[in-house]
């Protein structure tokens, strides 16, 4: 039986920690022994970091004592992505085979960060490998097995932030850190039924962490709650130095942000081909949501987005593993598909991925301007729920399967957040997202704690663990 | 792109890496050169004006400033 606090909010940890009900040093013993007993079965994790862990925990419980608190994350564990670098002897394996005994002399900035607010490292988390640079069809594509499902282990938790996704949802960490280029943590957070904030591209420092396209690639938590991942992404934003793309704007949640009186923008066409349980429970929080906002729809003119995202993503992604890609290793990768994936990115031309970096600037322009009136575009996390993890998911994917709000939304740089929003017939949870302008994120997590405050699919937990 | 702008592309790959590559897999890397080219196309499809720049504008670096 699970004690009472392993799916407690971070919220809710930190009053208990603070008031000296809950230990630091049991809190984190309890998350590594879920981490050893329970990750395996999911495939979720790829190194436990005891020793750290427990270094950070007695440091924060010390700390504690004497009354020196730091904030809301001192003495809670998390779990990491595989992609960011730790030092120590703590291997870094990018879930790729050929990085698999990896390691690295420093730590990544947010792990730093993270360090600082008092968080404890509990785990390197599993991933897709190369965070799907591959071009990965099938879950099988981590040298640490398909990442199974806290809700069903016959599916898949999505990708490519996999283990963080399953961490959170099966209660092996309160939080953890993931990754998204395109789709990596609204994706995990749709089939695993957690809380997923893409931040604003810049707001986090990407220092340490693996490059997959460097204009893409942004860092963000998944939590239980959006609400934590306020808190969560106070503590890991900022300008750094060492990330030219960070900004010099402060980020400070706003956890008392009004939470009524929206204005929601449903881009047309979202909803097409969708899932029929995705587009029943979509509708569903539409409702839910019509108690605190207006819904409009909008249309975006017509542009060529999900192309200028993907040579931008193919381009870049060809240039950051050259070394791998000549090397031949790619041939050590698990998915037979990512063996060859990267082979036709090494083609595209300079003058179409500068095209594609002019018209971004188009892009951006066009949707700032379209989602001027509004406080956040709402649309499904994902258009479908989680696949069979023995089955190629674009096979599982309905309709022709169109992303216009993940080409937008990562080649513009925009927040979004994704939380629970229900489940399929067949247990599994969806999710609706809410994505914001540019530096918008707390008044994206304003709207998301709003529908939270409304609903109870968060405070659902997978059955028997 | 054209087919044949697709085709010198997908045999520059191949003269490439060819020799790393089943027939199975050269016949996805010729898929993934098509995709490739397709999306080029949508660009290319796009009139922009001479002045138009991407965001990303190169610095001149000097250290410490």
């Amino acid at each position: 039986m699970a004690p009472d606090f392993v799916f407690s909010p971070i919220r809710e940890l930190a009053e208990e920690i603070r008031a000296g009900k809950i230990s630091p040093v049991d809190l984190a013993e309890t998350f590594l022994d879920r981490l050893e007993s329970l990750g395996p079965r999911y495939n979720a994790v790829v190194t436990i970091t005891r020793e750290r862990a427990l270094g950070q925990a007695r440091l924060a419980e010390r700390e504690i004592e004497r009354g020196s608190y730091r904030g809301p994350l001192h003495g809670v564990p998390y779990g990491a992505k595989d992609l960011l670098a730790t030092s120590g002897g703590i291997p870094t394996t990018w879930g790729a085979a050929p990085f698999r005994d990896q390691t690295f002399d420093h730590d990544a900035t947010v792990i730093r960060r993270l360090e600082e607010a008092g968080a404890v490292l509990a785990a390197k988390l599993a991933m897709i490998e190369l965070a799907g640079g591959g071009g990965y069809r099938q879950p099988n594509a981590s040298f640490t097995g398909p990442p199974r499902n806290p809700w069903n282990p016959d599916y898949w938790t999505g990708g490519s932030s996999s283990g963080s996704g399953a961490s959170v949802a099966g209660g092996f960490v309160p939080f953890a850190i993931g990754s998204e280029t395109w789709g990596s943590i609204l994706s995990p957070a749709n089939n695993c039924g957690v809380a997923g904030l893409r931040p604003t591209y810049g707001r986090v420092s990407r220092h340490g962490a693996m490059a997959l396209s460097w204009t893409l690639d942004k860092l963000g938590p998944l939590c239980l709650t959006a609400d934590d991942c306020g808190l969560v992404l106070e503590a890991i934003a900022g300008p750094d130095p060492r990330d030219p793309s960070t900004m010099d704007r402060p980020f400070k949640y706003d956890a008392d942000a009004p939470t009524e009186g929206f204005r929601l923008a449903l881009l047309k066409g979202a909803t097409t081909d969708v899932d029929e349980g995705v587009l029943a429970n979509f509708e569903e929080s539409l409702k839910v949501l019509e108690r605190v906002a207006t819904v409009e729809e909008i249309e975006l003119p017509d542009l060529p987005y999900e192309a200028i995202t993907r040579t931008i993503l193919n381009a870049e992604s060809a240039s950051a593993f050259e070394e791998l890609i000549e090397s031949g290793r790619t041939s050590e990768l698990t998915a037979p598909e990512d063996h060859y994936g990267l082979y036709a990115r090494t083609v595209v031309l300079a003058k179409d991925y500068l095209k594609a970096l002019r018209l971004r600037a188009t892009m951006a322009r066009t949707a700032d301007e379209a989602m001027s009136p509004y406080d956040a575009v709402v649309a499904p996390a994902r258009r479908s729920p989680a696949s069979p993890v023995d089955e190629e998911f674009r096979r599982t994917t309905p309709g022709t399967a169109r992303d216009i709000m993940g080409a937008v939304g990562n080649g513009a740089g925009l927040p979004s957040v994704s939380v629970p929003n229900g489940f399929t017939g067949d247990g599994l949870p969806t999710g609706v997202q809410f994505m914001g302008k540019a530096y918008d994120e707390n008044t994206i997590l304003a709207v998301a704690r709003a529908y939270q405050s409304m609903t109870d699919w968060h405070d659902r937990h997978p059955p028997g663990l | 792109m054209s087919n044949e702008e697709s085709e010198i592309l997908f045999e520059l790959v191949k003269g490439r890496y060819g020799d790393r590559l089943t027939p199975e897999e050269l016949e996805e890397v010729r898929k993934g050169v098509e995709r490739v080219a397709e999306t080029a196309l949508a660009l290319r499809g796009v009139k922009l004006e001479n002045w138009d720049e991407p965001f990303s504008i190169f610095k001149p670096y000097r250290k410490g400033e």
